[in-house]
């Protein structure tokens, strides 16, 4: 093989390599924004034996009702949508109307500590793929053990 | 200084563009390799785009292996597109060929397979699924063949350095299924050592579609895992 040739193949592997990595770069960022949502906004405020609740806005599209799910120590609990009163999260302009918050009903669990979680769930554009967000931080609570009669 | 050292020799020089040849030549397998792992294992990850996308590095990879071809001045004669050693190729192809048959056979046997020469693709006649298979055979034995392994005797030589090297990176292909990587890496070891002896493409496409049909027909489906490789193996 000449120089001239081994040039050429030489160059010919660098813009192959160059071409491949963009590629595999255009995909993975594809791939993020196909499957995750910027937008989504919220804060999971409070956790106790009672109940858990926050509030979940997307702001891409506010007059939409976010789907929340509940997990208490990686245990999915329940699905419901961010649509009750919550006109502080208005006021406070981090919503266009009253009505994003969300609470759920804490369900019997033995005493000791646990972690509540809430994800808001995204469908994207293809019907193929939904992924849950985490809202806020998750909230840490402890159940007492019931006092002997 | 440069000034005081003296001009290579000739000797000094062919070393260094043999060196040249063995780093591009390595740089060559890499490239279409990373180009097949790119193809398998972005399929199902490329959430949002169009499945033909898989296309790119495809392309990408067979405008490398024609163009490396050209620029390094083989024929297809060369490649083993021919037919004068097919006899010969075939010889050299039988025994590892029944010797894998029965293996295959006692195998299914052990694990309790029930044989099924029909099962490769029910809803096809079988000769049509034999003739896409030996096609499909063809492109790879084409690439692994006619492109890795004479890249692969341009870095280590002809014998069991570059065969392995040939094996390890058909093999490798493989995964994550396990028992096709085993099975690949095994088979693609005889093939590299027979291309090395008899350059035959269509022997040994023809021998990689018949190998492939007694696999799917002895060994347990469940373990073959419907031949399925890369991230696709997974869902």
């Amino acid at each position: 093989m000449n120089l001239f040739s081994r040039g050429m193949l030489f160059q010919l592997l660098i813009g192959k390599s160059v071409a491949e990595a963009l590629l595999v770069t255009a995909v993975a960022a594809g791939f993020y924004l196909t499957t995750t949502n910027p937008n989504l906004r919220g804060w999971l405020d409070q956790a106790d034996k009672e109940t858990v609740s926050g509030w979940a806005v997307d702001d891409g599209n506010a007059t939409n009702r976010v789907d929340v799910q509940l997990f208490i120590d990686d245990r999915f609990i329940e699905q419901r949508s961010a649509n009750d009163f919550r006109p502080d999260v208005h006021q406070a302009k981090r919503a266009e109307d009253d009505w994003h918050g969300f609470v759920f009903k804490t369900p019997a669990l033995p005493p000791g500590e646990h972690e509540a979680r809430v994800y808001a769930v995204y469908r994207g554009a293809s019907a193929t793929r939904r992924t849950l967000q985490i809202i806020g931080k998750p909230l840490r609570f402890r159940i007492n053990a019931a006092p002997r009669q | 200084m440069a000034l005081d050292s003296e001009p290579p020799t000739t000797d000094q020089r062919a070393s260094s563009a043999a060196l040249t040849d063995r780093t591009l030549a390595v740089w060559e397998i890499v490239s279409v390799a990373s180009s097949i792992v790119i193809a398998e294992w972005m399929l199902a990850a490329a959430a949002g785009f169009s499945k033909a996308i898989v296309a790119i590095p495809v392309g990408l990879a067979v405008l490398l292996i024609l163009l490396s071809q050209r620029v390094r001045g083989e024929t297809l004669r060369d490649i083993g597109f021919r037919f004068d050693n097919f006899l010969r190729a075939l010889y050299l192809l039988a025994a590892p060929v029944f010797i894998f048959a029965v293996v295959c056979l006692i195998i299914g046997w052990r694990l309790g397979s029930s044989f099924d020469f029909f099962r490769w693709h029910p809803k096809r006649y079988l000769v049509w699924q034999l003739a896409l298979g030996f096609l499909w055979a063809l492109v790879q034995q084409y690439v692994l063949q006619g492109f890795i392994n004479r890249r692969a005797m341009i870095v280590a030589g002809r014998g069991w350095q570059s065969v392995l090297m040939v094996a390890a990176v058909f093999g490798l292909l493989h995964l994550p299924n396990v028992w096709i990587t085993i099975i690949t890496l095994l088979a693609g070891a005889i093939w590299a050592a027979v291309y090395q002896r008899a350059p035959n493409l269509f022997a040994l496409a023809l021998s990689h579609s018949v190998m492939t049909w007694f696999i799917v027909s002895t060994l347990p489906p469940s373990a073959l895992h419907h031949l399925r490789v890369g991230l696709g193996y997974f869902f």
